[in-house]
């Protein structure tokens, strides 16, 4: 496999993943051979299919793997220069990476300020953390709103602000999310990436991004990587991987005119590559 | 029966309700931020009054003083109790961490009065035995300041719960996976709540030592404890205090009314009808957590 890493030349990146193997209970292989590169106040998108090995490259990254009995059996993930293998997630959390769980996952019974709260744990100073309550309601103006109600009856667009504003309590330097598009209509979608492209821009989070939704996540990043069958199998700039007419064939629709023969062709690098 | 007697009946029962809330506290505690049934809480609070005894009676502290001392000491074993046998069964069946908190209690009980002499022990802490009279009702002194200390001791957990720290126990008793990922050590958290559980226990098992005497009959504060954690709804600390008031109370008046008739022993009965009819009735408790559905 070529190299396909994409991080601008020059600056470091802040997170690279090189050729990392994920094991689950010591026989299933997810993750085959994962590499990227995410650079400094990046914005980048992993995207391929349903068991593709998305979710378990993120859970490699933030640590989570071992609730799941996973493992990373080979390659390193190092995040600003230091390698995290071997790092629980709450010490990876502290060098500045987050990652926002598949379905939201807010605590129901706890209200959205509480919830807030409860991902200060590595800050001291109490008005730091009225100042970050404050910047995550200015993001996320609708969770000021239902600030006393149970983070269990938000609406599902409300819990993914919810889940995210937590996450950016932590002040993180990259920020993982998975999935966050998942059963929100279209219009919460352009919503939520509206509020990221700011904390982007105003915080420079670098921003990793999993998602099915290929087309909402190709017009929000700069980069993406294609994974399948848990590896990388493109990398490049967004607009160039949008116009690629595979991904165009396998994840876009391709509009009106699939090319079945593109699809086909595709199929068999695919194979070729694994 | 008289209206007096009745009365007295009932704020002795509310009183000793109290205390018995105060060792129900663990459980809840434990149950809040881990979801672990804590079945060695009897046992705990055995062990925190054979402490109390050890530095109030036989090191001659000042029985506040000497209460610190072993309610920090059983801290550090609360803390001791959870890294050494409950975190190696993290991802176990929710059976084996039951065994294991039951094995712990029968152990403690076993091992406590072998080592430090089975015989009642008695635990001076300083409260004076003279009556106190409400109207015509005999108030019992000890009681009245037991549950006092009982009730301070719930409160300022209830406070900590809201506290920073509070709200981080909390999310980890909602998602733990969820909350590690947002950097709570979720590990020294359950620890944490463990420690707290084993003051609480020793708070308990201090003033119940001291109007009853230490011995091994301390730890069958457990089952008084489990009726009140059940019927109080697990994770409820207001739970604690009201179902701990329903079970003294009823724990009393059915002694003051039965135990003529039958010969005695009826107290001891009550705790166990209250689990049962809470079981059968309203397994949620009267405080359980409410259950979010959203549709």
């Amino acid at each position: 496999m070529g190299d396909i890493s994409t991080a601008a030349a020059g600056s470091p990146p802040i997170l690279s993943v090189n050729n990392i193997e994920v094991v689950y209970d010591n026989v299933f292989l997810a993750v085959k051979g994962v590499s990227l590169d995410v650079a400094e106040g990046g914005v980048v998108a992993l995207l391929g299919a349903n068991g593709a090995g998305k979710s378990t490259t993120l859970k490699a990254i933030s640590g989570l793997l071992k609730p799941e009995r996973g493992a990373v059996t080979r390659g390193d993930i190092a995040f600003r220069g230091e390698s995290l293998l071997g790092l629980d997630p709450p010490d990876r959390v502290r060098l500045g990476l987050v990652h926002v769980l598949e379905g939201r996952r807010v605590f129901e019974h706890l209200t959205p300020r509480e919830n807030l709260i409860a991902a200060t744990s590595m800050h001291r100073d109490r008005r730091g953390v009225k100042d970050l309550i404050d910047r995550t309601f200015t993001w996320f103006p609708r969770l000021a709103e239902r600030a006393k109600a149970k983070a269990g009856y938000l609406s599902g667009g409300e819990q993914q602000m919810l889940a995210i504003g937590r996450a950016l309590m932590t002040e993180p330097k990259l920020l993982m999310l998975d999935e966050p598009s998942l059963g929100l209509s279209p219009l919460l979608v352009d919503e939520i990436f509206d509020i990221l492209r700011k904390v982007n821009a105003e915080a420079g989070v670098a921003v990793l991004l999993v998602e099915q939704n290929a087309a909402a996540a190709l017009d929000f990043v700069d980069q993406a990587y294609l994974v399948d069958n848990g590896r990388v199998v493109m990398g490049g700039a967004a607009a160039t991987v949008k116009a690629n007419p595979d991904v165009q064939a396998a994840y876009l629709g391709g509009g009106h005119q699939v090319d079945y023969a593109a699809v086909k062709h595709y199929r068999q690098r695919r194979r070729w590559l694994s | 029966m008289d209206l007096a007697l009745f009365g007295e009946l009932i704020i002795n029962g509310a009183l000793v309700g109290l205390m018995y809330a105060l060792a129900a506290l663990g459980i809840v505690l434990v149950y809040r931020t881990s979801g672990l049934a804590n079945l060695a809480q009897g046992a705990i609070a055995m062990l925190g009054g054979y402490l109390g005894w050890i530095t109030i009676a036989w090191l001659g502290l000042h029985p506040i003083l000497g209460a610190l001392v072993a309610m920090v000491v059983m801290f550090a074993i609360g803390l001791g109790i959870e890294r050494t046998t409950l975190r190696p069964l993290i991802g176990q069946p929710v059976i084996m961490i039951i065994m294991v908190t039951i094995g712990l209690e029968i152990l403690m009980r076993g091992l406590v009065p072998g080592l430090l002499g089975s015989g009642v022990k008695r635990l001076d802490l300083g409260i004076s035995d003279a009556p106190l009279f409400l109207g015509d009702m005999l108030i019992n002194r000890t009681y009245l300041v037991s549950a006092g200390i009982a009730l301070i001791i719930i409160l300022a957990t209830l406070a900590l719960f809201n506290s920073r720290i509070g709200i981080m126990l909390r999310a980890v008793s909602d998602d733990q996976t969820a909350s590690w990922s947002v950097g709570i050590r979720v590990e020294w958290a359950i620890a944490f709540a463990w420690g707290l559980a084993a003051v609480t226990g020793t708070a308990a098992g201090i003033l119940w030592g001291g109007s009853q005497g230490v011995d091994w009959t301390l730890s069958l504060l457990l089952i008084k404890a489990l009726a009140i954690a059940i019927l109080g709804g697990l994770d409820s600390i207001v739970g604690v205090v009201v179902a701990g008031l329903i079970v003294g109370v009823a724990e009393a008046i059915a002694s003051g009314l039965f135990d003529p008739l039958v010969g005695g022993g009826t107290r001891d009965i009550v705790a166990c009808v209250i689990i049962l009819a809470t079981l059968l009735v309203k397994p949620e408790g009267l405080f359980g957590r409410e259950h979010i559905e959203r549709v």
